[in-house]
């Protein structure tokens, strides 16, 4: 505890004006999350240097990219006060759609059209997810979470107990290889971070995201449509998760029915861990992505700590260890600010 | 928005939809698959029914205050790691089950501290505990899976009494427990209120933390029981047991008719969407041999149920 403390609490110890101290306020979680980042990497890197590598870090930022590219969607989801737990049964059902119709085994369709028909149907399945979520009424949580299981024995369906291999080899080698010696997946994280950055910043439909979080009564009342926001959360979401199925799926030797599998609560987790409430309303796109790599960044610095298969094993425990230091050292700085006889959003 | 429940009138239309449901798919069942209804093959098949079933009594309270569980699966297989653990080393059954629950009942009291004292919301705490216990367990037991536990112990999965399977007593006898719990006691009162109106059943004198603290706490011990029959049922324990449990739990219990913005939900409702489920997948799998297909039937199940209902209770409160 004291040490979480510190983690977040000694950057605004010395009296300054309100403005300032307000800003502090706002990025603590971004600096406890780059603070936890650089500590792991301090201590793996004074175990063994090579850590420091490029190619260590391309590595990390190309398993990273997939999370980021679907976090970006779900964190406006989460802003508008919903929740998208579907992304990674969707994302295995597009994989399976996609892998079917360009393998040279199955259909063998040109990328060109496969390409973009991949993403319109994730586009769709994001649309009609937000139509039940905002017209039908139905929780988000409940819809997506049917969806989850309904698509995924779908995509298993799809596959009929075999594997999808032999993608084209164009697709494969600009996937692994990339563009200028980036690799795509990068690039399109990029992209899409961009967008978004752009997106909440500077476009009236990002505040309104917002507005429509912070509170849908007054949303309301301002003349914002509650259906429209929603539509488009949901439909970027699952433009996005297709968006990632088509830069990530193609490295991977072959496509498995079982792709995606507890990816939705990690994109979830990484939302929630950098900083968006999840009574919608507030949160930053960079706290998310600190996240990301946070939660990433964990396997391959055990791998260096040269404790063998033993160290792998435990990722998921410090993964969680990292989750409950960063949501409770928030609890903690927040329970100071406010009075504590204030009742915790529900 | 929340549920705010309506008149008297239709109080239990949510049970009734589901009730007249799983009397449609039986129905369709004995038809389709001659014996199906035959009580004899429906204990037989219901072993699988059981954990879900403990758990979804603990996760049906959770819900009705308007919190959430996401972290019962990775309790069950941290117990059963624990389980293996104490069981190998020591030796001795009656250690081994008791570790077992005491680790259940500490992760839940886990769980309940942090949302009773820190105010986390119950979503993020379990979450994190749902990477945290499973990672435990990966990283303790290091892939290793322990097994042979003796006849004596799979009985308590296997056997019957009075011809009703030994869990499927354990289950009722809790069931029971619950509702009247729930129904009757000033206790289970306090629940709805706190998932109708937190801030109300503050200040009306209910100590809000103790109950949610309490809550979190019986259904990681729930979990620890669970976990004891899964390992019992197959005779080996390892970390990945209860696996992808919290996600089914949660469908039964919400298609059972508890609001998940809390403050709406019944044992029985639970009962009879577990019960749904249960016969829904038997069905599908027993006639079209397909599992696939069984999770499309179940995820197209729990939205079209709930979002019927929202349809109607629209309907009716306009």
């Amino acid at each position: 505890m004291s040490n979480s403390q510190t983690l977040t609490v000694d950057h605004d110890s010395r009296p300054v004006c309100f403005s300032t101290r307000f800003f502090r306020l706002i990025r603590q979680r971004e600096a406890g999350l780059l603070l936890l980042i650089s500590l792991t990497s301090v201590v793996v890197g004074i175990h063994d240097v090579r850590f420091f590598s490029v190619d260590v870090w391309r590595d990390i930022l190309v398993r990273c990219a997939p999370t980021a590219i679907v976090a970006c969607g779900v964190m406006l989801v989460v802003v508008t006060g919903e929740i998208d737990i579907s992304v990674g049964s969707l994302m295995a059902l597009l994989a399976a759609v996609m892998g079917r119709m360009l393998s040279e085994q199955e259909f063998d369709i040109s990328c060109w059209i496969g390409i973009p028909v991949t993403l319109g149907l994730g586009t769709l399945i994001g649309v009609f997810t937000g139509s039940l979520v905002s017209m039908g009424r139905v929780p988000s949580i409940i819809v997506t979470l049917g969806l989850l299981t309904a698509l995924r024995g779908l995509t298993t369906l799809m596959m009929g107990g075999k594997n999808i291999d032999r993608l084209p080899e164009g697709l494969t080698q600009v996937a692994k290889q990339g563009f200028l010696g980036v690799p795509i997946s990068i690039l399109a994280a990029a992209g899409v971070i961009g967008l978004t950055s752009v997106l909440i910043h500077h476009i009236p439909l990002g505040r309104r995201l917002y507005a429509l979080g912070s509170s849908a009564e007054s949303a309301r009342m301002a003349g914002l449509s509650e259906v429209r926001l929603k539509l488009f959360a949901f439909g970027y979401t699952g433009f996005l998760t297709a968006l990632a199925t088509i830069v990530d799926v193609p490295r991977l030797p072959k496509i498995e029915s079982g792709i995606g599998s507890e990816f939705e609560l990690l994109v979830v987790t990484c939302v929630v861990v950098g900083g968006v409430a999840i009574s919608g309303g507030q949160g930053r796109l960079i706290g998310v992505l600190l996240a990301v790599v946070l939660m990433t960044m964990i396997r391959p610095a055990l791998t260096f700590m040269d404790i063998g298969e033993a160290g792998e094993k435990w990722t998921r425990a410090i993964q969680g260890m990292f989750i409950l230091l960063a949501v409770v050292s928030d609890s903690l700085f927040s329970w100071r600010q406010r009075h504590s006889g204030k009742v915790h959003a529900a | 928005m929340p549920d705010t429940g309506g008149g008297r009138s239709y109080a239990w239309w949510h049970e009734t939809v589901i009730a007249v449901l799983l009397v449609i798919v039986l129905q369709f069942a004995g038809w389709l698959v001659p014996g199906f209804l035959k009580l004899q093959s429906q204990l037989l098949l219901s072993r699988q029914l059981w954990e879900f079933a403990i758990l979804a009594l603990g996760m049906t309270l959770i819900i009705i205050t308007g919190g959430i569980d996401l972290s019962v699966g990775s309790t069950m297989g941290l117990s059963a790691v624990v389980f293996g653990g104490v069981h190998s080393s020591s030796g001795s059954l009656m250690a081994a089950s008791l570790a077992c629950l005491a680790t259940g009942l500490c992760c839940g009291a886990v769980n309940g501290a942090l949302v009773s004292r820190l105010r986390l919301h119950p979503l993020i705490v379990t979450l994190a505990t749902f990477a945290a216990y499973r990672g435990i367990a990966e990283g303790w037991s290091q892939g290793h899976s322990y097994s042979r536990f003796g006849d004596a112990f799979s009985d308590l999965a296997r056997g019957s009494w009075l011809g009703v399977p030994l869990p499927g007593a354990i289950f009722v006898l809790m069931a029971t427990g619950f509702a009247v719990f729930l129904s009757k006691t000033p206790y289970g009162r306090f629940l709805y209120a706190i998932g109708h109106n937190e801030r109300a059943a503050k200040f009306s004198g209910i100590s809000v933390n103790r109950i949610r603290f309490w809550l979190y706490t019986t259904s990681g011990l729930l979990a620890g029981l669970a976990s004891l029959i899964y390992v019992a049922r197959f005779d080996t324990a390892q970390a990945d047991v209860g696996k992808g449990f919290e996600l089914d739990v949660i469908t039964a219990v919400v298609l059972g008719g508890t609001s998940i913005y809390g403050g709406r939900g019944t044992i029985p409702g639970t009962m009879l969407g577990l019960l749904l489920i249960h016969e829904t997948r038997l069905l599908v799998s027993r006639y079209w041999g397909s599992d696939e297909l069984r999770s499309i039937v179940i995820g197209c199940l729990l939205i079209v149920a709930v979002l019927a209902c929202q349809l109607v209770s629209r309907k009716r409160r306009s």
